[in-house]
């Protein structure tokens, strides 16, 4: 057995390019469905996971697709924005804990997720070092935004305006970190979280300023008639919420009609699910409730469209690589003739000539298959970044 | 060469190339179980919560934690951590004490922008209690709160709602009733006792919403003054005739504060002046020689040194009671 091995490794080592060129033929034809097949699944998988793990969401009548992916995500543009009166609504219903998400800022690249202490319980994180979010302007970072950024408690990051030539619109807010998360694998990783009001803050709604009825306010101040007090646009407004400015910062008008994005919901049984949604199928209603695994199952089903069709042609192309690499094969049989004869004439008979020209292909095949299960393993490990790389961008 | 080394040799092979194929087929294995896995600690973590013996309820005054402590019995732990010393309306805790609050199974707000410190910390929803969002509709408007307006959202007014609401004893049962039914639905098992303890409290109050309205019911027509504009519901509920200054018992009214004063008794004279705690002696020598005489009447905000909440609603209707029959009783 040695014997013939040695013989079919001595051969093709010495046609080395012929053995490496047919090697990794033999790879790609296993390893592109393979590997496609598990890049599918593990997309199919983490899409519906986090879908699986999200009952429902109520937005704005729109998008269905962008009101999930931002929720979840929180990478696509922001869906058309609901208020903060459809999270009362369900907390008042008491068919589910409703978790109000406001996904539309960021800061440094990264996203600015609003939303309030309930998001960490549901989805069981944990704050890994410094602390949780406990006044506004704080914000917590996700495990590779910390990375990403170097930053950790203690330090600042700064809200991006929204547009450059908006000059009444957002400005920025400079948000101290108190803590970082832990390794989710998952968007969480990604997102600056920050309490729901410190969102609307970024935006304005919610700000502190002087105390316009002090002396020092004079120079803003455009009128005073009795209680009532009207303030120009000069007026002191804080970019950070310090210890000292906190107590200033206040809402204006009715918080019912403060913005979020979404309002996650989490209701503790089926009936209760189903009467919740059976309260948004009114054409007059302005939200509307979705089910991020339907949704999500919709957008597989595209992609397994394409799937199939991108495995088809792997297929095809594996079948003509399989049939060239045969022809090889054949054609070096009949070249290596006079080696076979004089195989035999030195003894080796008919079986042992032939099992080291099969060793030869089977070393072949094996090498392929072994490649290809390497880079379907390292496609397994790491097929989850680059989709998640791909979902960011 | 032998002929069974050659095909064990061809044997060999051909396994190998099964243990390949084997290989990539148990990497994509493995990568669905870690995926499985991590979708079952996702559904761990979402149905995660604290789930104590007793419940931890956390107050933002001392009438909340009395309510709960007489409601939850044993049941509850009930923390009001403010400062004994400091109005709990007006009181913003560190935030270690935030995270305090956050470890709590249930916070019980107040409502009526009552704690406003409320409003700038991060609290998870699911946990907050407004005891008074059922009654909101019985919100009284501090009329001479200030308000300013600037920048495109235009007008707008801070601590326009009165938020003594407990001062209302029907009210305070409805703060208690929401208590009852936030311990019922955080722990379902315990009905029973939860009732019983309302059904105490519930009695208690109403019997001094009885006797209130009864001292009140000699002399409606009485005036009165406030030293401070936190007995609205009181007036209220019982038709006080009673009107507000800005008076601090601790510190001495400068003189626009008199002036003010002398200008309110000159339009409409009143005898008496409610305090939420005994006035400085000279405040009271003073007002003594304007003809107004000084009675306390805690609001029990914070925890009171000695008794508890009924106890001192007890000798708030004590004092009440003598004013009204003409013998203040200090």
């Amino acid at each position: 057995m040695r014997q013939v091995f040695y013989l079919a490794r001595r051969y093709l080592a010495y046609h080395r390019w012929k053995t490496i060129t047919l090697v990794g033929a033999i790879t790609l034809i296993v390893y592109l469905p393979v590997g496609l097949r598990v890049l599918v699944n593990q997309s199919s998988r983490q899409l519906t996971a986090r879908a699986l793990a999200t009952p429902l969401i109520i937005g704005a009548k729109g998008s269905p697709l962008e009101l999930v992916l931002n929720t979840l995500y929180f990478g696509a543009d922001p869906p058309a924005l609901t208020r903060y009166a459809e999270a009362r609504r369900v907390a008042e219903s008491d068919l589910g804990m409703a978790i109000p998400m406001y996904v539309r800022f960021r800061a440094q690249g990264h996203p600015i997720v609003g939303t309030t202490l309930d998001y960490f319980d549901f989805r069981g994180l944990e704050v890994a070092a410094g602390r949780n979010l406990a006044v506004l302007g704080e914000c917590v970072l996700g495990s590779r935004v910390a990375q990403a950024l170097g930053v950790g408690p203690g330090d600042h990051v700064v809200s991006s305006p929204e547009s450059v030539f908006d000059l009444a619109g957002v400005y920025p807010l400079r948000l101290r970190v108190v803590g970082v998360l832990g390794f989710a694998d998952s968007a969480d990783d990604d997102a600056i979280f920050v309490d729901v009001k410190t969102a609307w803050v970024i935006q304005g709604l919610v700000h502190g300023h002087e105390d316009l009825t002090l002396p020092e306010a004079a120079a803003g101040v455009l009128s005073r008639e009795g209680n009532r007090v009207i303030a120009n646009a000069s007026v002191v407004q804080y970019n950070e919420i310090t210890e000292a400015n906190l107590d200033s910062f206040h809402f204006h008008g009715n918080l019912s009609d403060y913005p979020l994005t979404a309002v996650l919901v989490v209701p503790p049984d089926q009936r209760a699910s189903a009467l919740l949604q059976g309260r948004y199928q009114s054409e007059e209603d302005l939200a509307q409730i979705v089910t991020p695994v339907t949704v999500m199952e919709e957008l597989l089903g595209t992609i397994l469209t394409v799937e199939r069709f991108v495995v088809a042609g792997a297929v095809i192309v594996g079948l003509a690589t399989l049939a060239t690499a045969a022809l090889v094969f054949l054609l070096s049989l009949r070249l290596r003739r006079r080696e076979r004869l004089t195989l035999f004439k030195i003894g080796g008979s008919r079986l042992a000539v032939a099992s080291v020209m099969a060793s030869e292909v089977v070393v072949v095949l094996l090498g392929g298959s072994l490649l290809a299960a390497g880079l379907t393993f390292l496609t397994s490990q790491f097929g989850s970044v680059a989709i998640r790389a791909l979902l960011r961008t | 060469m032998k002929i069974h080394n050659a095909r064990s040799g061809l044997a060999l092979a051909c396994a190998a190339v099964l243990a390949a194929a084997v290989l990539a087929l148990a990497a994509a294995c493995a990568e669905a179980d870690s995926g499985d896995s991590r979708q079952a600690s996702d559904e761990v973590g979402a149905s995660a919560g604290a789930d104590r013996p007793s419940l931890l309820v956390y107050t933002v005054n001392y009438p909340l934690a009395f309510f709960a402590e007489r409601i939850g019995g044993d049941l509850v732990q009930v923390e009001f951590p403010a400062p004994p010393d400091v109005d709990p309306a007006f009181w913003s805790p560190d935030p270690e004490m935030v995270a305090a609050y956050q470890s709590a199974d249930l916070i019980l707000l107040n409502g009526a922008g009552y704690a406003s410190w409320t409003d700038r910390v991060s609290l998870a929803s699911s946990r907050l209690v407004v005891t008074t969002e059922g009654v909101a509709d019985r919100y009284l408007v501090v009329e001479d709160a200030v308000t300013h307006s600037h920048g495109p959202e235009g007008e707008h007014a801070h601590g326009t709602v009165a938020f003594t609401t407990w001062l209302d004893p029907t009210i305070a049962v409805e703060q208690a009733r929401a208590i009852r039914d936030a311990f019922v639905h955080a722990r379902p098992s315990q009905e029973a006792s939860f009732r019983e303890g309302f059904d105490a409290l519930e009695a208690d109050l109403i019997d001094l919403d009885v006797r209130l309205s009864q001292i009140v019911a000699a002399r409606p027509e009485q005036p009165l003054l406030a030293s401070h504009p936190v007995y609205q519901y009181l007036a209220a509920r019982y038709g006080l005739d009673l009107r507000s200054v800005h008076f601090e018992p601790d510190e001495l009214p400068g003189p626009a504060a008199w002036r003010d004063l002398q200008a309110m008794l000159e339009e409409r004279s009143a005898d008496w002046m409610l305090w939420e705690a005994e006035p400085l002696p000279e405040t009271a020598a003073r007002l003594r020689e304007l003809g107004v005489e000084s009675v306390v009447f805690s609001p029990a905000g914070n925890r009171p040194a000695d008794g508890d909440y009924l106890s001192v609603m007890d000798a708030n209707a004590r004092r009440l009671a003598a004013l009204y029959r003409g013998m203040p009783e200090r």
